[in-house]
């Protein structure tokens, strides 16, 4: 093949939500760009799979985070097709006297008033309104402030944080001083100063949690849930199944012009003189490229450019990421509609959350600290073909559910018996809210922390490639002194979930890196 | 990268610990004189400073230096994973011979200085001051290399002094008549020797498991007889190493994982050893950083100088026109060999750079109780202080 067809602006790697918005972000600015994917499926973890005739979303399953920004700038909705249906949130009770709330307001799931209904809604938008503060700083790489104050970049991060300084002194004092009292705190006093424990709360805790290697009472889980909130809080199904978002960034790419290979294996990153050439692929290809995206760990990343060529200080500090995945995903094709009573129809559609209290989702925790899975799981599950029927062929339908707590590092390994018996627990949990449940299970598919791994290269199976800890965030997220996606090497960016802002099908890591490269002038004018 | 140990483990004891070497020192020690060095009971000085002194210039001379950080790397990697962890370039360091290294942390600053010694293609022992075990593990991290601590399983002694090749002639090593500077050998199965010291003069060192360190000694001492082989301590070797312009860890600069404070750390080019990075070899550590701050980003310069006067100006701060406070002595002594009063200095940029007349140091002087200020004129000075061609002479001269 002619050096020509083999050389484009950048290089990305990785064909997910975040690696295609990178892409769709530098050809925008007139940049050619491939991405290069492992797999032979775009999407990452947003990607729909076949299960028995059904379309199923194989990891995530619902969007909360979707950046505005990025949903603006790719015309996803507009220019390019993406419905969503929000869904409230149900919180099950084995009592079967369910909790339901949306935007901020909890009933019972018969329409009885909730006694903590008022507290809920305090707690709900006080912390929405927090998030939002704290969303501002998505849109961008965090602060440096490393030029002083004379240096141009460094007034403009001067001005980002001033402005959260302003809206946080607009809350008023007292809202100010909750917002600064409640920050490093833990999830579980948060909400149980407020609201009594109950399916409630234990929502709002699994909330605070899902994907870490966290219970509610660990530090920093306030800001975890306030992370989750931070577009508003509302669940998002996308209508065509998971894959429709996945389609929906690969669209808005290759309309501007991103070639885009899957099933590409990357041998390693070619350097010279501290600065990026290219890729050398498994097959001997060479791809050259001024920049390398790279939506792979930090890691992973490390290893394909060479560890050589970093400062040992930043492989410790990479090689000391913590990225425990704690979730499995389970996928279930009912032979028949799905019954939860004391929901319904409509409410079964909903958002449907396994926690029947705080106390239980600490409980849960506990034995994956050991690297045991839960007795009790915590569970998200939704039936998208509710919602979406053409998703199964008729009179069938689909369960996915996010089963917490299931270590990646499981004693004894994920083997199949271990999935089998993942499996059997949460039909025995799930059974306790839907009778019977067990019986309609014609299919079914399971997805340890290890196999998430292996799917998607995400470290430790982590749906935020590295834990959303307070010691991981702005800047130091992923490490100290790589938090502004620029990765050692002239010419090489970090742009996946592991970078600022973080996971989540959100975007903005892809969008925010891009926009780097694109300033740092690696790529010329 | 794992630590083997081969025999079970003893008791940790308590304060400091012999070296191999301990039984022949405290036998020959009047002065007893001992200071902690790595943890183990090492001489100050054995008998007076002015005797050890002038038999390393004049004679020949034994110095314990067991205590020194010892690491084999070997592997594969070896070579890759230590031009990562270095400034200067491995790749160009001959099997058979030993090189001076700076290695830095991400910010260019300096961790430690050592000796890289190179076995064959793949094996190596750094040696050192600082202990870095814990370092080169990390260091080592993705290379294909196992690291060994060897400072408990090696001994070592420094034979320094005119005089020194003959005692190894007499002691039966005439095979190293041949080596140059920096070469080194394995001259008998388990012994090994380097041209090598620490202070500019004829001198090798010698390499050997600890549990034979006594029977080399003694086999030292019976040859050196004739030649005036004397025990010293650290006192003298400091003498010789400022004379020769050498930098000692924690003296001279400090070392970066060990400062507490900001901005203790120096860069190598900071202490005058821009030679010794190679920005063309590949990347290692703190490269970006040393770029990045180019020239103009020297904050400080370590600079040789000759002091007016004869009172040793260790710690004497340094003026420009009288006035202005521009450093301090790091390492002051008087020169016995070159009858000049020396040091080497930490000037702050520009001095020592662009501005190098017109200083002084001051100079507090103490008699016999009576406190008295010296303001005296300030020499730089380029190259070691004490240089003789013996020290490089290959053959060896017999004295």
């Amino acid at each position: 093949m002619a050096m020509s067809d083999n050389r484009y602006d950048a290089i990305v790697i990785g064909a997910g939500h975040n690696g295609l918005t990178a892409a769709a972000t530098l050809a925008a600015a007139g940049k050619s760009v491939c991405v290069l994917e492992r797999s032979d499926r775009i999407g990452g973890m947003s990607r729909s799979v076949d299960l028995g005739g059904a379309t199923a979303p194989e990891i995530a399953h619902l969007l909360y985070n979707l950046n505005p920004t990025v949903v603006r700038d790719l015309g996803l909705g507009t220019k390019v097709p993406l419905v969503t249906k929000i869904l409230p949130t149900v919180c099950l009770s084995p009592d079967r006297n369910h909790v339901l709330f949306a935007q901020g307001e909890a009933t019972f799931a018969n329409g009885a008033v909730h006694p903590d209904a008022a507290a809920f809604g305090l707690l709900h938008g006080r912390l929405t309104r927090f998030a939002a503060l704290l969303g501002q700083m998505a849109d961008g790489p965090p602060p440096a402030l490393a030029g002083g104050v004379l240096d141009a970049g460094t007034l403009k991060e001067m001005a980002a944080l001033g402005k959260l300084g302003w809206g946080l002194k607009r809350l008023g004092k007292t809202e100010m001083r909750e917002f600064l009292r409640v920050i490093l705190s833990n999830a579980y006093d948060l909400i149980l100063d407020e609201i009594s424990d109950g399916p409630l709360a234990g929502a709002l805790a699994a909330d605070a949690v899902r994907g870490a290697h966290a219970g509610p009472r660990s530090p920093g889980t306030v800001f975890s849930l306030m992370y989750r909130l931070g577009n508003g809080g509302e669940a998002h199904l996308p209508i065509g199944g998971m894959g429709a978002v996945a389609a929906a960034f690969e669209t808005a790419a290759r309309n501007r012009g991103v070639a885009i290979r899957t099933g590409v294996r990357i041998d390693h990153i070619i350097v010279a003189a501290d600065r990026v050439q290219g890729v050398l692929l498994e097959d001997g290809t060479t791809i050259h490229a001024d920049a390398i995206l790279s939506s792979a760990g930090p890691a992973q990343t490390m290893q394909i450019a060479g560890v050589a060529n970093f400062d040992i200080e930043a492989v410790r500090r990479v090689r000391n990421l913590r990225h425990k995945g704690t979730v499995a995903k389970i996928n279930l094709l009912l032979d028949a509609a799905p019954v939860f009573p004391g929901l319904t129809r409509e409410q079964t559609a909903g958002r449907l959350i396994v926690a029947p209290s705080a106390t239980y989702v600490e409980r849960a925790f506990n034995p994956a600290k050991y690297g045991e899975m839960s007795q009790d799981l915590v569970i998200e599950a939704v039936h998208p073909s509710l919602s979406d029927p053409s998703l199964t062929p008729p009179g069938l339908h689909l369960m996915s559910a996010v089963v917490s707590y299931a270590p990646f590092a499981l004693t004894g390994g994920w083997t199949d018996a271990a999935r089998a018996e993942l499996l059997a627990r949460t039909v025995r949990t799930l059974d306790i809210f839907a009778p019977g449940i067990g019986g309609s299970i014609r299919e079914s598919q399971v997805l340890s922390p290890a196999d998430i791994a292996d799917l998607t290269g995400a470290p430790g199976g982590h749906w935020h490639h590295v834990e959303m800890g307070i010691d991981q965030i702005l800047t130091v997220r992923p490490a100290n002194l790589i938090s502004r996606y620029a990765f050692g090497i002239g010419g090489l960016y970090l742009c996946g979930a592991s970078a600022h802002p973080g996971g989540d099908v959100m975007g903005a890591a892809g969008r925010n890196a891009a926009l780097q490269t694109l300033k740092d002038g690696v790529l010329g004018a | 990268m794992k630590r083997t140990t081969k025999t079970p483990p003893k008791p940790v004891p308590l304060g400091l610990i012999e070296t191999p070497f301990y039984a022949r020192l405290n036998a020959l020690s009047r002065a007893k004189s001992w200071v902690g060095w790595a943890g183990y009971i090492s001489p100050v000085v054995l008998d007076t400073v002015e005797f050890e002194y002038f038999a390393i210039r004049n004679q020949a001379t034994l110095y314990d230096i067991s205590p020194m950080h010892k690491y084999r790397i070997a592997g594969p990697d070896a070579l890759a994973m230590l031009n990562r962890l270095v400034t200067r370039d491995i790749a160009k360091l001959r099997n058979g011979r030993v090189g001076y290294a700076m290695w830095c942390d991400e910010e260019g600053k300096l961790i430690d200085d050592g000796t890289v010694f190179r076995f064959g293609d793949t094996d190596f022992r750094l040696c050192c001051q600082e202990p870095m075990f814990g370092w080169l593990l990390d260091s080592a991290w993705g290379f294909d290399v196992d690291i060994q601590d060897e400072s408990d399983v090696i001994a070592a002694l420094s034979l320094q002094g005119p005089t020194s090749w003959s005692v190894l002639k007499d002691a039966g090593f005439a095979a190293v008549e041949s080596m140059k500077p920096f070469d080194w050998r394995e001259v008998e199965p388990d012994i090994w020797i380097s041209r090598t010291g620490f202070t500019g003069d004829l001198g090798y060192e010698l390499w050997v498991p600890a549990a034979k360190a006594l029977r080399l000694w003694d086999r030292l001492w019976d040859a050196g007889d004739h030649w005036g082989l004397r025990a010293i301590g650290f006192a003298a070797v400091d003498l010789c190493r400022i004379e020769a312009g050498f930098v000692a860890a924690g003296i001279d600069f400090q070392p970066v994982h060990k400062a507490v404070r900001l901005h203790r750390g120096r860069t190598p080019i900071e202490l005058g050893f821009g030679r010794m990075v190679d920005f063309d070899k590949g990347h290692f550590n703190g490269r970006r950083a040393l770029l990045k701050q180019g020239g103009k980003g020297q904050r400080h310069a370590l600079v040789r100088i000759d002091v007016a006067g004869f009172k040793p100006a260790d710690g004497a701060l340094i003026y420009h026109r009288k006035k202005k406070e521009v450093g301090f002595v790091t390492s002051g002594v008087w020169s016995p060999t070159t009858k000049r009063n020396i040091a080497l200095a930490e000037l702050n940029a520009p001095f020592g750079i662009e501005i190098t007349d017109d200083l002084w140091a001051e100079i507090y002087v103490n008699q016999e109780g009576k406190w008295d200020k010296r303001l005296v004129p300030v020499t730089l000075q380029t190259g070691p202080f004490f240089i003789n061609d013996r020290a490089r002479a290959t053959p060896p001269r017999a004295f």
